[in-house]
């Protein structure tokens, strides 16, 4: 495929508001992860939560939208002059030339898992207030997005789990090549509620202690509530979209394959479209949730097809789990480590599993990056492999 | 952009197959409402379809008729799913359950995603390609259509598309009033082949004003984005109009003509 210019980007989690601040926490391996102090989930787990976002408020021609997704996604966008970048895109295409493509697992459930504590007793009626469609939907956030944003061309929400915000690069690149648009904001956003932490607790895939991606001693996630964009535009940049693939294990709804065939494939699926060898991959940024079977597999894929020339890490150890959100999170980390020359550790994890096949960097190095890899994976068996490169 | 539709396959109350909705969608045969029987899908392995929620299977049950009408296999189709709400039912069963023990059916989590009839679909029919869930609440069908035909022109591969609505229990119907089950599955083509039922060029256009729904259809099937696609449809019976006009946000359409 021909690059695609990636002109701006930004990223919000547990790690930091902003690009500035999550490349700090990079470089100084210090987790935004923290003990569970949510007092409405009050469950034994690290969690990183971005509680700035709990005081945002939304404009009020978009009161309908209020919730906790939409306050993130808000407080995401103005960070790193996104907003400025995007309208600056208006101008250059006009409105209804950019796409809006955002990836999300849950969207703002919260405030229906609230409304169903508010119900009536007598009729189990939900609270008068409570909006479904600008709150719950999977397409709230990117309604909200989009008016926030004043882009008037086609939108749409994925929703593939933790692949989700991955695969809008992949959809935007399709729409852009087609001629359909000129540009796109893709991106992600997803936000801490019961529903993920109790749900993923239920698989037993909730650690009680903080997540230790490809550790030995490694017992499961920390979910994280993140939100990020990317602005794509057809033509050369400074750094670029260069590849993707999309797989289907075909396999089981929540296990990944054991030999990580479908990522395997995903990762092979990305070179192929970025024309590109293994050898040409300077970093991997795992999607090492750090539950014990997903890094199993994982570790298998992309030793598969990278062998131990290629130095991985899973930075999941300093953002948690975003879902969701995940693949748009380690898109802009992938996206700050070819930017500032920076090769991410793999923070939390002490000693490697001997069953981890690929090579896992645990510290962070300064190095510089010519072309990176992200790997998002989840459940329905759902795979996302991301090339981005720097201009030479 | 234009497209091949290979196959078409279509699941409502009263419409329980495309025969019978080409019939309704042609005006040969008056539209009669008839309630749907709960989708038992072949495909599925008996340990799957167990797991699996009524979603999953109305989904995958509309799936399988589209397939059965094309040559093309499944594993070499790339999948896009489409719904405005998808697991609804579960999403209810699972805030009830939260708002009081917090004991999380594992079963019930893993059902709750939006992509669980493309996961389940994957390993039904042991499909590899790249499989994805849309969303665009109300606009569903038009977004997850265009999302098919981009993949299938971009790629150069046959798209499997299905967009469902499941229906949604008290009290998240009264926010999302989703009552009736309907599906429209279809096989796209990047090229006409010998088994090809039409091509349809399609593009984007300004919105109008609203767009009005068949006067044949229940009031009650408004609230399903997939209910969109059945204008869609009747370009493809050959009496009907030649093209038709998909909502994909207040100010887009999707529009739909019969080449």
């Amino acid at each position: 495929m021909e690059p695609l210019a990636v002109r701006s980007f930004t990223i919000t989690s547990a790690a930091g508001l902003g690009s500035v601040h999550t490349a700090r926490s990079l470089r100084e391996e210090r987790s935004g992860l923290a003990r569970n102090d949510l007092d409405w989930a009050p469950l034994d787990c690290w969690i990183g939560r971005v509680a700035a976002a709990e005081s945002v408020s939304l404009p009020a021609s978009l009161g309908a939208f209020e919730c906790r997704n939409n306050r993130l996604a808000l407080l995401a966008l103005e960070q790193d002059g996104f907003l400025d970048a995007v309208a600056s895109a208006r101008e250059r295409h006009g409105a209804a030339r950019i796409a809006v493509f955002l990836g999300t697992s849950t969207s703002g459930i919260l405030s229906t898992e609230l409304a169903y504590q508010g119900r009536d007793p007598a009729t189990g009626r939900l609270p008068d207030a409570f909006r479904y469609d600008t709150v719950h939907n999977l397409n709230a956030t990117t309604e909200f997005v989009r008016r926030v944003l004043g882009i008037t061309g086609p939108a749409m929400t994925i929703s593939t789990a933790c692949s989700s915000s991955a695969k809008v690069f992949c959809l935007a690149e399709r729409f852009i090549r087609l001629g359909l648009v000129d540009a796109a904001v893709v991106g992600g956003v997803d936000s801490l509620c019961h529903t993920t932490l109790y749900g993923f607790n239920s698989l037993q895939l909730v650690s009680t202690d903080i997540c230790r991606p490809f550790d030995a001693a490694r017992r499961g996630l920390s979910i994280g509530e993140a939100a990020g964009f990317a602005l794509l535009e057809r033509g050369p940049g400074e750094l670029q979209l260069v590849g993707y693939g999309e797989t289907s294990d075909a396999h089981h709804m929540s296990a990944p394959h054991p030999e990580g065939d479908g990522a395997r494939r995903a990762m092979l699926d990305a070179l192929a479209r970025a024309r590109l060898s293994p050898a040409d991959i300077d970093y991997v940024n795992l999607h090492g949730t750090a539950t014990p079977a997903n890094d199993r597999s994982e570790g298998r894929a992309v030793h598969d097809v990278f062998g131990t020339g290629t130095p991985c890490s899973s930075t999941k150890g300093i953002t948690g789990h975003a879902l969701g959100a995940a693949g748009i999170t380690e898109a802009a980390i992938a996206l700050l480590s070819l930017e500032q020359a920076f090769l991410p550790g793999n923070t939390n994890t002490t000693a490697v599993d001997p069953e981890t096949r690929c090579a896992i960097a645990l510290h962070g190095e300064a190095r510089k990056l010519g072309r990176v890899m992200s790997n998002n994976f989840g459940f329905g068996g759902s795979n996302c492999a991301l090339v981005f490169g720097k201009a030479a | 952009m234009r497209i091949a539709i290979e196959s078409v396959g279509v699941l409502a109350p009263g419409l329980p197959d495309w025969d019978g909705a080409a019939a309704v969608l042609a005006g040969r045969c008056a539209f009669a409402p008839a309630p749907l029987a709960p989708c038992a899908p072949h495909c599925l392995p008996s340990s799957e379809r167990r797991r699996s929620s009524p979603t999953v299977r109305l989904a995958i049950a509309g799936v399988e008729q589209a397939l059965s009408g094309t040559a093309i296999a499944p594993q070499d189709m790339a999948a896009v799913f489409s719904s405005t709400e998808a697991e609804g039912a579960i999403t209810h069963q699972l805030c009830e359950v939260l708002a009081g023990s917090r004991e999380v059916s594992p079963t019930q989590f893993q059902n709750s995603v939006h992509n669980a009839p493309s996961g389940y679909y994957s390993i039904a029919m042991n499909a590899k390609r790249g499989a994805t869930s849309v969303c665009r609440g109300p606009w569903s069908f038009a977004a997850g259509l265009l999302a098919a035909a981009v993949q299938a022109l971009a790629d150069e591969v046959p798209v499997l598309f299905a967009c469902y609505d499941s229906p949604l229990p008290p009290p998240l119907c009264d926010v999302m009033p989703i009552v009736e089950p309907s599906v429209i599955a279809m096989v796209i083509a990047p090229a006409p082949g010998p088994a090809t039922l039409a091509t349809w060029e399609i593009a984007l256009a300004p919105a109008d004003g609203d767009v009005p729904w068949p006067g044949w259809m229940p009031r009650a099937w408004h609230a399903n984005a997939s209910a969109r696609g059945f204008p869609a449809l009747a370009t493809l019976c050959g009496s009907a109009a030649a093209s038709a006009l998909l909502p994909l946000s207040p100010e887009l359409n999707v529009q739909v003509n019969r080449c």
